[in-house]
């Protein structure tokens, strides 16, 4: 009883100090402030579109009446983009597409490199070789190129580029599993599961998975900025054929041909990509710092 | 010169109530609680404790070798005199809150500092031999690292020995040696001819048991006549009267050979001191790598770099712990034979006894950041006095049957110690004045001291 | 080493599937010039059938594919910025690359490795901090976005930099080296002016190189110089670096040659990434830039549905990197003395 309750409270401080580590490195709570805006921006466009004042949540509005950039003014907090399109309006529907565009990348990826990367790692030998073997091809591709293949191939639209950077995405995954499972492998609670007759499928989902499931959170939590990035990227050099989606890279590139006369119609929308990116890094940052022992302690 | 230093009495090392904390996140960890210790001059002063009760920290303390987030409380370690550890301990008591950046400025300058002392003066051997050594680089250049920075004037002078010394030298040499051996005659005819840095050359071939006689006349013989170029000749003849080593990035083209020729002659005095602790094949292993030798070999490297300058004191930390039994005897062997053979004193860092009592002169035995006892080594193996030291001797495993007794209880958490005594939790004896305050060393014996009420103190 | 062949293969197999995903059409329109018609169309598809075998199962397919691929036979591109061979495009438009990327390159590795090393040196003091939250910022910025900035600093507003393509047509024009956007003989034109003594179409082919490869290599540089602080600060609490202090190597030492040097090992196994990194990014800061170079072809090729251009830039990219990392592990082999092969 005794026992239960001090291995509780062991639990309960080990649970403060993290905290206490994620929020003295102010960085990363700042991170996270920018990232729950974005979160809750995405949350309340996708379910709740009537709160806004928006005929087309899910469109941009250009006005062909008036299509040159405007620059920033009280009617256009941000100014207009071509083909007159208020940035303001457009840079919050498009974080909806970004944000949900990159989680859908990267925890599909994720789960399916964490999986193959483990059971890999786990069976060893020719299965292991080969997962390698096919990472190292993927990754002989600069992943951009790759995913304009890929694009060809399935027909550019918004779930193609999805489809393509999964599939260029989780071999990534698959090595970070693999090297974290590798560690795991070897912590002496899971040779006694071992020895205590647990069935491999059992040890691996039981004991392994788990214990490898926070580093590879706070790579997905970094990964979610490197995906807008890949993402607002592709939209930029023209992968998705369809104007009018309100993408922050293709927000962006609307405004490239202006570039001279309104620099703003390019620099306020890649702000917010940017400051996405920022975020996750500074939040995956301080995520780091908490679950890595040495981090953890040292000042 | 060993008259000198029987007669300088003062003690190489004193530590003075010495208090080291680490600040972590976890919070302040002290590691070292008002440390007093003396090293002197000549003896082997072993160091022994739990891991865990600061006997490392320690070790790195006295040569400066400490991570940014440890603070110097309080007290000091004196170093030949001097108080490297000073600008530490006045930013502790000057800071209001302790920033690990600032404290780091002020290591940079003890490293700076003491670099000149470290390697030269004292140096250190560390525990993990499969670790200390750099990967990346051959162990020639990792020991002759210790020479190049601390004694390039020795190196120049055996350079300059053999290009100065004619064949017509090497022969009255070996003719020297061969009727009186390396005595006053030899030196005295090395002094005439300005060729004295031939002579740690040829006596280490002199002395070598394994080679024939003549193979060694030969060895000898080839020691003249070794031309340098004479852009480099100038330079060394400078390093050799200055001992230092000039500027070589200002010098575009001779700088490199001559810091060449010193690198070389470095390896080459490498190996010689590599032979003379029996290492096999010494010009082969200085240009090996790390990874190529064992973990015994490694140690043995490590322990040549850290005696290649003749420190006047050596700390050996843990130097046999991560090695197999046998080559840690075979370790042991070499410690005795490098005290015999180079008179210089040693602090030998272990937690294990029966190691301890084969090398030591005096043991101190520490406790959660404290010397408990300190004593000659018969004095602490034949009338322990701290309970923590007997309860120690009782855990000593031995070849005859004794019941072994394993110490209860733990290593007090050092985030928050005990108030007084460190040991009073788990001591047998304890009374009430051990809760409050916390015991110094009491004299016990002919320079033994205990830091224990049972021994003095107000008994109550 | 003895994976580079097996990796080759699966390039190739990738590219291949990629081809065959809906039948053999893709694989055709590699190597048909969508201007035939009528019955030379015809008798193209039936020669490139009797090439390729097309009746014949997959894999029985790949071998005469990968054969025409060895050959040199990459297919026809035909895209507004060339049409014509895959190869001979490739000829054309690769050196503009190579510049870029090389320069890109010197420009990472002279700043990044010191920057690294300084910032983990002076940890948590304020140019560390300045230096981390300016890498972090740039490792953040989509590359165009950088591209664009430094288009609106040097090109808008200070007017010192010219923003796009390789030289200011004027300069070249009547040039006898120079004919069609294509400089003799190595099509690099900053190297051929060199050559040809022409130091004012020099000048200008270097002017247009800055702000690309500047760009380019921020991006990356950010990476790099986080990567080599966090080896460098786990390096410096090795004990070979304090058993180096130990022995009373001055400081300066103990940090460049027995600290860095190690921490550089973990950068140059990752400098394969660095290298996919910056081929990634020449597509996007080529098209920034209008910079005739692989880049912007695959981006034209993509952009008109090319097959040639999208499969033969995925083929060369593909080969590139792994030409890199063979280079690579050769150099790790030279660096640390405990891998020979």
């Amino acid at each position: 009883m005794s026992a239960q309750k001090t291995a509780k409270e062991a639990r309960y401080r080990e649970l403060k100090l993290s905290m206490e580590v994620f929020f003295s490195n102010k960085s990363a709570v700042a991170g996270l402030i920018i990232f729950l805006f974005y979160f809750f921006d995405a949350i309340i466009l996708q379910f709740f579109p009537q709160v806004m004042p928006f005929k087309h949540p899910y469109s941009l509005t250009p006005n062909y009446v008036n299509p040159i950039p405007l620059p920033p003014s009280k009617k256009f907090p941000f100014g207009t983009t071509y083909p007159g399109v208020n940035l303001l309006t457009a840079i919050i529907k498009s974080i909806r597409l970004d944000f949900w565009l990159s989680l859908a990348v990267v925890v599909p990826g994720a789960f399916l490199g964490v999986i193959i990367g483990i059971v890999a790692t786990y069976f060893g030998g020719l299965v292991d070789e080969v997962l390698m073997r096919i990472t190292d091809i993927v990754f002989s591709i600069p992943y951009l190129v790759l995913a304009i293949a890929i694009g060809y191939v399935l027909g550019r639209t918004l779930n193609s580029m999805m489809i393509a950077l999964i599939l260029v995405w989780w071999p990534l995954y698959a090595r970070y599993a693999r090297s974290i499972t590798l560690e795991v492998k070897e912590i002496t609670f899971i040779e006694a599961a071992r020895a205590a007759g647990s069935s491999k499928m059992k040890i691996m989902f039981r004991h392994i998975l788990p214990n490898s499931l926070p580093p590879v959170f706070v790579q997905m939590s970094l990964d979610l900025g490197t995906i807008m990035l890949a993402i607002s990227a592709l939209a930029f050099i023209g992968f998705l054929p369809a104007a009018n989606l309100p993408e922050l890279g293709y927000l962006t590139s609307l405004g490239y041909n202006y570039v001279e006369t309104a620099p703003w119609a390019m620099i306020i929308p890649g702000m917010f990509i940017v400051l996405f990116a920022l975020a996750v890094n500074l939040m995956g940052d301080g995520f780091r710092d908490v679950i890595d022992p040495r981090r953890r302690s040292a000042l | 010169m060993m008259e000198n230093r029987k007669h300088d009495s003062s003690p190489i090392v004193k530590i003075e109530n010495l208090h080291l904390h680490y600040y972590t996140r976890r919070g302040v960890y002290k590691a070292l609680n008002g440390v007093n210790l003396e090293i002197r001059r000549g003896e082997v002063l072993g160091v022994a404790g739990e891991s865990g009760c600061g006997k490392s920290t320690l070790g790195r303390a006295i040569m400066g070798i400490i991570p940014r987030n440890a603070a110097i409380v309080e007290g000091k370690i004196i170093v030949d005199g001097v108080d490297y550890l000073k600008p530490l301990r006045e930013y502790f008591k000057r800071a209001k809150k302790f920033k690990p950046t600032k404290n780091q400025d002020l290591l940079k300058k003890v490293n700076e500092e003491m670099s000149k002392v470290r390697g030269q003066k004292i140096s250190m051997v560390f525990q993990e031999p499969m670790t200390t050594l750099n990967p990346l680089l051959t162990v020639g250049y990792q020991i002759s690292e210790a020479l190049f920075y601390h004694n390039p004037g020795l190196l120049a002078s055996r350079r300059l020995a053999r290009a100065r010394a004619t064949k017509e030298d090497t022969k009255n040499i070996v003719k020297i040696l061969k009727e009186e051996g390396e005595g006053e005659r030899f030196r005295q005819y090395l002094k005439n001819r300005n060729i004295m840095g031939l002579e740690d050359q040829i006596i280490s071939i002199w002395r070598r048991r394994e080679l024939h006689d003549l193979k060694k006349e030969q060895m000898i013989l080839d020691l003249c006549c070794e031309p340098i170029s004479s852009m480099a000749r100038g330079y060394l003849e400078q390093i050799e009267k200055t001992n230092l080593l000039p500027k070589f990035s200002k010098l575009p083209i001779v700088g490199r050979i001559v810091k060449r020729e010193i690198l070389k002659e470095a390896y080459k005095k490498s190996a010689e001191f590599l032979g003379l602790l029996g290492i096999p094949d010494p010009d082969k292993v200085v240009y090996m790598y790390p990874h190529e030798l064992s973990g015994g070999q490694r140690q043995r490297i490590v322990i040549t770099t850290a005696m290649i300058n003749n420190p006047n004191l050596v700390i050996l930390d843990e130097p046999t712990s991560a090695l197999d039994v046998t080559i840690q005897a075979q370790i042991l062997e070499l410690v005795k034979e490098l005290k015999e053979k180079i008179n210089s004193t040693y602090m030998f860092i272990s937690h294990d006894l029966s190691v301890l009592s084969e090398v030591s002169d005096r043991i101190a035995i520490m406790y959660a950041g404290q010397i408990v006892e300190i004593g000659p080594r018969s004095a602490i193996f034949n009338s322990p006095k701290h309970p923590y030291t007997q309860m120690l001797m009782e855990a000593i495993p031995t070849i005859e049957a004794h019941e072994l007794k394993a110490i209860k209880g733990e290593v007090p958490d050092m985030r928050n110690p005990p108030k007084g005594c460190m040991f009073y939790p788990r001591c047998p004896y304890a009374m009430p004045i051990c809760k409050e305050k916390r015991p110094q060393l009491f004299k016990v014996g002919e320079d033994h001291y205990v830091a224990c009420y049972l021994y003095g103190g107000e008994k109550k | 080493m003895l994976l580079f062949i097996p990796t080759l293969i699966g390039l190739t197999v990738i590219v291949f599937t990629l081809l065959h995903i809906g039948g053999t059409t893709k694989l055709l329109a590699m190597y048909l010039s969508p201007r035939l018609t009528g019955a030379a169309r015809a008798h193209v598809i039936a020669e490139l059938d009797a090439k390729f075998h097309l009746n014949q199962p997959v894999y029985v397919q790949y071998f005469y594919w990968l054969i025409q691929i060895l050959e040199g036979n990459w297919g026809i591109t035909n895209t507004p910025l060339y049409s014509g061979p895959v190869t001979q495009a490739i000829e054309i438009f690769f050196p503009n690359t190579l510049i870029l990327t090389i320069f890109a390159a010197i420009i990472i590795w002279l700043v990044s490795i010191p920057l690294g090393v300084h910032t983990a040196v002076n940890r948590d003091k304020p140019s560390d901090n300045t230096i981390r939250v300016a890498s972090l910022t740039f490792y953040a910025m989509p590359w165009y976005l950088i591209g664009v900035v430094l288009i609106i600093i040097f090109a808008v507003y200070f007017r010192v930099l010219p923003i796009a393509g390789t030289v200011n047509p004027s300069l070249v024009s009547g040039l006898p080296w120079y004919h069609n956007g294509i400089s003799y003989p190595t099509h690099i034109l900053l190297i051929d002016a060199l050559l040809h003594g022409d130091f004012g179409v020099a000048w200008n082919a270097f002017l247009h190189l800055i702000m690309p490869s500047v760009t380019l290599s921020l991006g990356v540089m950010a990476a790099l110089i986080r990567l080599m602080r966090g080896t460098m600060l786990e390096t410096m609490d090795q004990d070979f670096v304090n058993f180096a202090r130990a022995k009373g190597v001055p400081e300066k030492v103990v940090i460049n040659l027995h600290a860095k040097n190690n921490a550089l090992l973990p950068v140059v196994t990752n400098f394969g990434y660095l290298v996919a990194g910056l081929l990634g990014g020449v597509v996007v800061i080529e098209d920034v830039f209008s910079y005739p170079g692989i880049g912007m072809w695959l981006t034209s090729a993509m952009l008109n549905n090319d097959m040639g251009g999208i499969m033969g830039g995925t083929l060369l990219f593909g080969l590139i990197l792994v030409t890199t990392s063979l280079f690579l592990d050769i150099l790790y082999a030279k660096i640390d003395p405990r891998i020979r092969y």
